[in-house]
Formats: C-alpha cells, structure tokens, sequence
C-alpha cells in the first residue's frame, strides 16, 4: 500500500498539507468569509428594513381604509336620509294635490246640482204660466168671458 | 490502466519537482499539485463572486448572482451545522470548520476526476488533519476549563467504585479520536477508489461483457461522490461536536 511504504513522502506531504492549509484559513478567515458575511448582512438589513417599512405602510393602509369606510357610511346615511325626505315631500305633494283635485271636483258636482235645480224651477214655472194661459184662452173662448175677468 | 497494475497504484506519490530543504524532503508530488488545485479552486469558488460586491441600498444589486447564491449555499451550510452542534458561542470556530471541510470536500470531489489524485487517500493527510482538529480542542478545553477540562473524563452520576474502571476508558476513547476521525476518511477514499480501480480492471478483462462492470462502475461513481461529500460533512460536524465537548464538557 503506498500509503503506508512511500514512507519518504510524508514529510514532503506533511509540509505541502501545512503550506495548503494554513493559506486556505488565513485566507477564508481575513478576507473572504468577511466578505461574504458582509454580503448576507447587507442583504438581511435591506430585508428587514423593507419589512419595518412594510409594516408602517400596511398600518397606513389600514388608517386609510378605516376612514374611507367611515366616510362610506357616513355617505350611505346621508343618501338614505335624503332618500326618505324626498319620498316623504312627494307623498306629501301628491295627498295636497288628490285632496285639492277632489275638493274642485266636489264643487263642480254641487254648481251643477244648483243650476239644474234652478233650471228646473224656471223650466216648471214657465210651464205653469203657459198652462195657466192656454187653461184662460180655453175658458175665455168657452165662456165668452173676457180674458182679463179669468182669475185661475 | 495497464494489464496487471495494481490497483493501489493510483495512491502513489510521483513527486514533480524534487525539493530539498534542510536535509528534509518536501518535493513538490501529485498529492501537493492537487492540493494546491484544491486550494485555489475554494478560494476562487468562495472569494470572487463578492470580490465586486458593493455597498448600495439599490435592490438590483442585491440579487445575487449564480456563483454567489452557490457560495452561500457553502457558508450556510457550514453555519447552520455549527449553529446546531455548538450553538452561539459556535461562531468564532466558523473559519476552521468551513476550511476542513471545504479543503477535504473537494479534495475528495477533485479526486473522482480520472487521472488526479486523491490527497485524503493518504493516511498522513487524514491523519495530520484529525491531531491538527484533536490538539486544537484538547487546548481549546484546557483554555476555556483549565484543570477543571479533567472532569471530563469522569461521567457525573456514577457511582464511585465504578470510576478506576471507566476514567481510563474514557480517556482511551478520548485519545483515541484522531485515530478513529483520520482512519474513517483514509478507508472510506481507500476502499471507493480501490473498488472503483478494480471494477475497472474487469471491463478490460472481460471483452463485450465488460459492459456490466463497466455499469456498476457508473452506479459506483455516483455513490463515491455521495461519499466524497458524506466524508467531509461527517469530518466537519464530529469537529463540531469536539469542539461542544471541548466547551461545554458534559
């Protein structure tokens, strides 16, 4: 096994392990797992300062939406409050103008009524006089009687 | 391969410049070539794509590109490991944790490349690697605890009579960590790339019906780099939990 025979490296072997070794760590240690380090801790503050800043915007966020539905509400009240004032009025309109189209009906009903009635009265009272004339001529003519002597 | 190499031939150490310092030999060899590919391939990996990394607050910068998101995947993995196994006080041992287990995972990957060679093969690398981690805690423990780090070996709750019996036990599975941690990932590369080797050999060996052979080996190839990567992780968080020991004893 050469391992074991080549006997008259191992000091060669032993040395160059040594040499290769102790550069490799001096060189990791001083410069090139500080700069790696360096490297994720650079990345890692950015991380998580983008996260404080995330957090602040998220709250912001929050505020925000809070308020916008606030003023939403605020809003729906409004709209549903003007909704009933304006459905109130119209109903309100609308009863004054029924009563008022009654009331004018109403009257017309009874100004119609009166002059039928008075027309009634001169249309029988004409009649009457007519009759009472006719019921003269007829007795004048029957009687011989002068008209202006008739008294019916 | 050729007809009756070996196959343990691929774990020798060819050196390619021949070096002598002090009279100690420590020629340039495969095993150091693909170490220092292994080297500069994680620092390549891990350094350039935030080599142009800059300081902005603009989103679009932020977005990482491919290489970064695949280096990070590297880092988090090690930190999580570290953060589930030793917890907040885990993050000083960050660096050494990411170097071995980077080192030895792709020490490991760049080994199933044909024709490289795998450095974790080699006992005196897993070995130096697991004393380095073994030592590093023992002085960890004696740092944080001082002579108090010696409690550790006696389990709380046990009868008195019954400690000459498991101090010196625990003390044995103690010392015997670096064994256990180096011989688990030497054998484990050993035996994937030995197997694989042989496997191969058949291919050559029995003509048409090579093709079998030939199939299992791809079937093997996926799962020694399921292993490649299992190595590492197991080297990494037995670290971890060395290093929990080392902190918190018992």
């Amino acid at each position: 096994m050469p391992q074991l025979e080549q006997v008259e490296f191992f000091i060669s072997q032993l040395f160059w392990l040594g040499v290769f070794f102790v550069i490799l760590f001096t060189v990791l240690t001083y410069i090139t797992l500080p700069k790696i380090r360096a490297f994720l801790n650079q990345r890692d503050d950015f991380v998580k300062s983008h996260i404080s800043k995330q957090d602040e915007l998220i709250k912001k966020a929050e505020s925000i939406i809070e308020n916008y539905e606030a003023k939403l509400t605020e809003a729906k009240n409004q709209a549903s409050q003007i909704i009933n004032d304006a459905k109130d009025k119209a109903l309100k309109e609308s009863e004054g103008l029924i009563k008022a189209t009654e009331e004018k009906i109403q009257h017309e009903i009874k100004q119609t009524e009166e002059r039928v009635a008075k027309e009634k009265d001169t249309a029988i009272s004409e009649l009457n006089d007519q009759l009472k004339d006719s019921a003269t001529n007829f007795l004048s003519k029957v009687t011989n009687i002068e008209k202006g002597n008739i008294n019916l | 391969m050729a007809k009756g190499e070996s196959p343990l031939k691929q774990f020798e150490i060819q050196p390619i410049v021949d070096i002598n310092f002090l009279g100690f030999d420590i020629s340039f060899t495969n095993s150091a070539l693909w170490m220092t590919i292994t080297t500069a391939f994680i620092l390549i990996f891990f350094t350039v794509p935030f080599l142009k990394a800059k300081k902005t607050n603009s989103v679009s910068d932020l977005y990482p590109t491919r290489m970064q998101v695949a280096a990070e995947l590297g880092f988090n993995f090690i930190n999580s490991l570290l953060a589930d196994t030793v917890g907040k006080e885990g993050k000083k041992y960050f660096p050494l944790v990411f170097t071995l287990f980077m080192f030895i995972l792709f020490g490991n990957l760049f080994g199933m490349i044909p024709y490289s060679f795998t450095f974790t093969s080699h006992i005196i690398v897993t070995l130096a690697l697991a004393m380095g981690v073994f030592i590093f805690v023992t002085v960890l423990g004696f740092v944080k605890h001082g002579v108090k780090f010696f409690s550790f070996f006696v389990i709380p709750g046990l009868p008195v009579y019954m400690l000459p019996l498991l101090i010196p036990i625990e003390i044995i599975s103690y010392l015997s960590r670096p064994i256990s941690l180096s011989v688990r990932l030497f054998a484990n590369m050993l035996a994937g790339h030995t197997l694989l080797k042989v496997f191969a050999g058949f291919v050559s060996a029995l003509g048409f019906f090579g093709i079998l052979p030939l199939v299992f080996i791809i079937a093997l190839t996926g799962l020694e780099i399921l292993i490649a990567f299992l190595q590492a992780y197991v080297f990494a968080i037995l670290t971890c939990l060395y290093i929990n020991d080392a902190l918190h004893l018992h």
